[in-house]
């Protein structure tokens, strides 16, 4: 039997984002909100290892109410509980303040082996929220990983490094950030996607965790966002047509007079 | 009153890295007319980094800090932070790194910016503004950190390092911070494998994406690749969903992030994700048939044509120019 909590975020498709050109800001509107993908993988990990040693799956997701689809889609593949952590005083918190949040809310479930989440989310690419949960809960933790195998108290957990592969050994309670090679997140059936409204949820505020105003958002935040821009490349648009022989010729003249190709 | 020392510190497993880190160091510290400093376990890398422009290093003789582990390098630099209160703390952004700074700066009670793609200081010098790309690459934005040390974590080959001056003097203090024993251990670790030159060292880059329309194609890419004397990279999907290649050769934001002088993006459209692990790179040419392809807005050169056309020509040109 083991008990586990699986952190889930929503995120916007980024890959569906478009800028717009006049007003040089992001066009959020219509873009899908999705489980972000190594979350995803979390997920699926968490539902494998229960089908392997029995247990129970809680998931958490800290977000806007619309969050509330993420977890229904978490409780479709397989997880048996969640709770949306939803409060507006969590505006423009920074990962410190999301990782308090979620550290106040595992602290109140209390009674767990095993935390997954993904490595980073897809929008922010931060690596920040594991690491920072593992400090506040004061747990081991196991990043990037590609395998979980658990036996009794014990855990092992395989690495992904830039340049090597690792094998890990530990103890439980522990928290295991994952990659997306660590497994293919399933479609869930239509029969578990009925199941899954029946399945229990909870929605906690900061005031569910004991937190307080000073704890929570913007003011909670260690990190503060001083502007954001839309990105450009500024590049030089160089761009040639026409015969290709002519425009290779062009190209690799104008290279070697940059000095990156030689000859 | 004592005054505030503001001291730089850096910090990277992986030496080269640390030296990028120094070079950077080396200018933030002498803004603000403070020491560069930097944690070292053995007295030869000491000497290395004060080659290399450290003006003091931290000397930790422990056997738990041989091979890097978060929770030993996490209690070693939290201890020292703690008692010398350094201004900045800039981590190599490997993935080491990156399971470092942010437990290090729970710890601390401070902010911290991963990846960053640009640091300075602002105009008062007071505080570091630290870059960084977000929303799937569509954002930059730009941080400071409201408590100290302010920590970053910073990409190799975004800064280059000070030639090595063998005369450098610097000062070498040994110490013990309190290091508690790791709460897991390493059972086996397995270098990957990695054909021919690595994406991250590679100062030409030939990258493909899903313009090539049959993996027979590769050839095209591979004889092009070998006469210019490149690396091979590809686009997410190439990896991800079509395993042409293997997952560490494609670029992108979730993937390799790469520095090359030369950088041929053939065939890809440039979607922001793949854009994004491109944006160091020196100069950028693609080529694609379609010329309103949003790579072409993102490059510095450009053919618009069928690569399949367009490659081979290429490469009998680069090939003549290697004779001649």
């Amino acid at each position: 039997m083991v008990k586990i909590i699986v952190l889930v975020k929503q995120v916007l498709q980024t890959a569906e984002l478009k800028i717009d050109k006049a007003s040089k800001g992001i066009v959020t509107q219509g873009v899908p909100r999705v489980i972000s993908e190594t979350d995803k993988n979390a997920i699926e990990e968490a539902v494998r290892i229960k089908e392997k040693h029995g247990g129970k799956i809680t998931a958490i997701s800290m977000g806007s109410p619309e969050a509330k689809e993420a977890l229904r889609e978490a409780l479709a593949m397989g997880v048996d509980e969640a709770i949306l952590v939803t409060d507006p005083r969590f505006e423009g918190s920074d990962s410190h303040a999301v990782a308090s949040v979620l550290a106040a809310a595992v602290t109140k479930i209390l009674d767990y082996d095993l935390i997954i989440c993904g490595a980073y989310s897809e929008d922010m690419f931060a690596f920040q929220v594991g690491p920072r949960l593992a400090e506040l809960c004061n747990l081991p933790q196991f990043t990037y990983a590609t395998k979980i195998t658990l036996e009794g108290g014990k855990i092992i957990v395989e690495r992904d490094l830039e340049n090597e592969r690792q094998i890990v050994e530990g103890k439980t309670p522990c928290l295991v950030t994952v990659v997306r090679e660590i497994n293919e997140p399933r479609l869930p059936t239509l029969m578990a996607i009925m199941a899954s409204s029946k399945k229990p949820t909870s929605l906690w505020s900061g005031d569910d965790l004991s937190l307080t105003e000073e704890e929570l958002g913007y003011n909670g935040s260690l990190d503060e966002l001083l502007r954001s821009t839309v990105s450009s490349g500024e590049r030089k648009r160089n761009i040639l047509q026409g015969d290709p022989k002519d425009a290779v010729l062009k190209l690799t003249k104008t290279l070697q007079q940059e000095g990156v190709l030689k000859g | 009153m004592a005054q505030e020392k503001r001291d730089v510190w850096v910090f990277s497993e992986q030496p080269q890295h640390a030296f990028e880190l120094l070079g950077k160091g080396k200018a933030l510290s002498a803004e603000l007319g403070s020491e560069l400093v930097t944690l070292a376990s053995t007295q030869s890398s000491a000497d290395e980094y004060i080659r290399h422009g450290a003006d003091k290093v931290l000397l930790v003789n422990n056997p738990l800090l041989e091979e890097f582990h978060v929770d030993t390098y996490t209690d070693a630099l939290s201890e020292l932070a703690n008692e010398h209160k350094p201004e900045v703390i800039l981590i190599g952004s490997t993935r080491n790194g990156l399971e470092l700074a942010p437990r290090l700066a729970e710890r601390l009670k401070t902010g911290c910016v991963t990846e960053a793609t640009k640091i300075e200081l602002d105009a008062d010098k007071k505080f570091l503004l630290m870059d960084r790309v977000a929303m799937g690459g569509n954002i930059m934005e730009t941080h400071i950190s409201r408590s100290k040390p302010q920590i970053a974590t910073v990409p190799k080959g975004l800064f280059s390092q000070n030639p090595p001056d063998p005369s450098r003097k610097g000062q070498v203090i040994v110490t013990q911070p309190k290091i508690k024993p790791p709460a897991t251990k390493l059972l086996e670790k397995k270098p990957k494998e990695v054909k021919g030159v690595k994406l991250s060292d590679a100062s030409i880059i030939v990258s493909f994406g899903r313009g090539v329309r049959k993996k027979e194609d590769l050839v095209l890419i591979e004889d092009f690749a070998k006469a210019i004397g490149g690396a091979i990279g590809c686009s997410r999907p190439i990896a991800e969903d079509l395993r042409w290649l293997p997952e560490e050769q494609y670029i992108g934001l979730s993937g390799q992030k790469v520095n090359p002088k030369l950088y041929f993006a053939c065939g890809i459209s440039g979607q922001i994700q793949h854009l994004t692990g491109i944006r160091n790179s020196k100069v950028i040419v693609s080529i694609n048939n379609d010329p309103k392809a949003p790579i072409f807005e993102f490059s510095d050169y450009g053919i618009v044509g069928d690569l399949y056309v367009i490659l081979p020509i290429l490469t009998d040109a680069v090939r003549q120019l290697a004779k001649s």
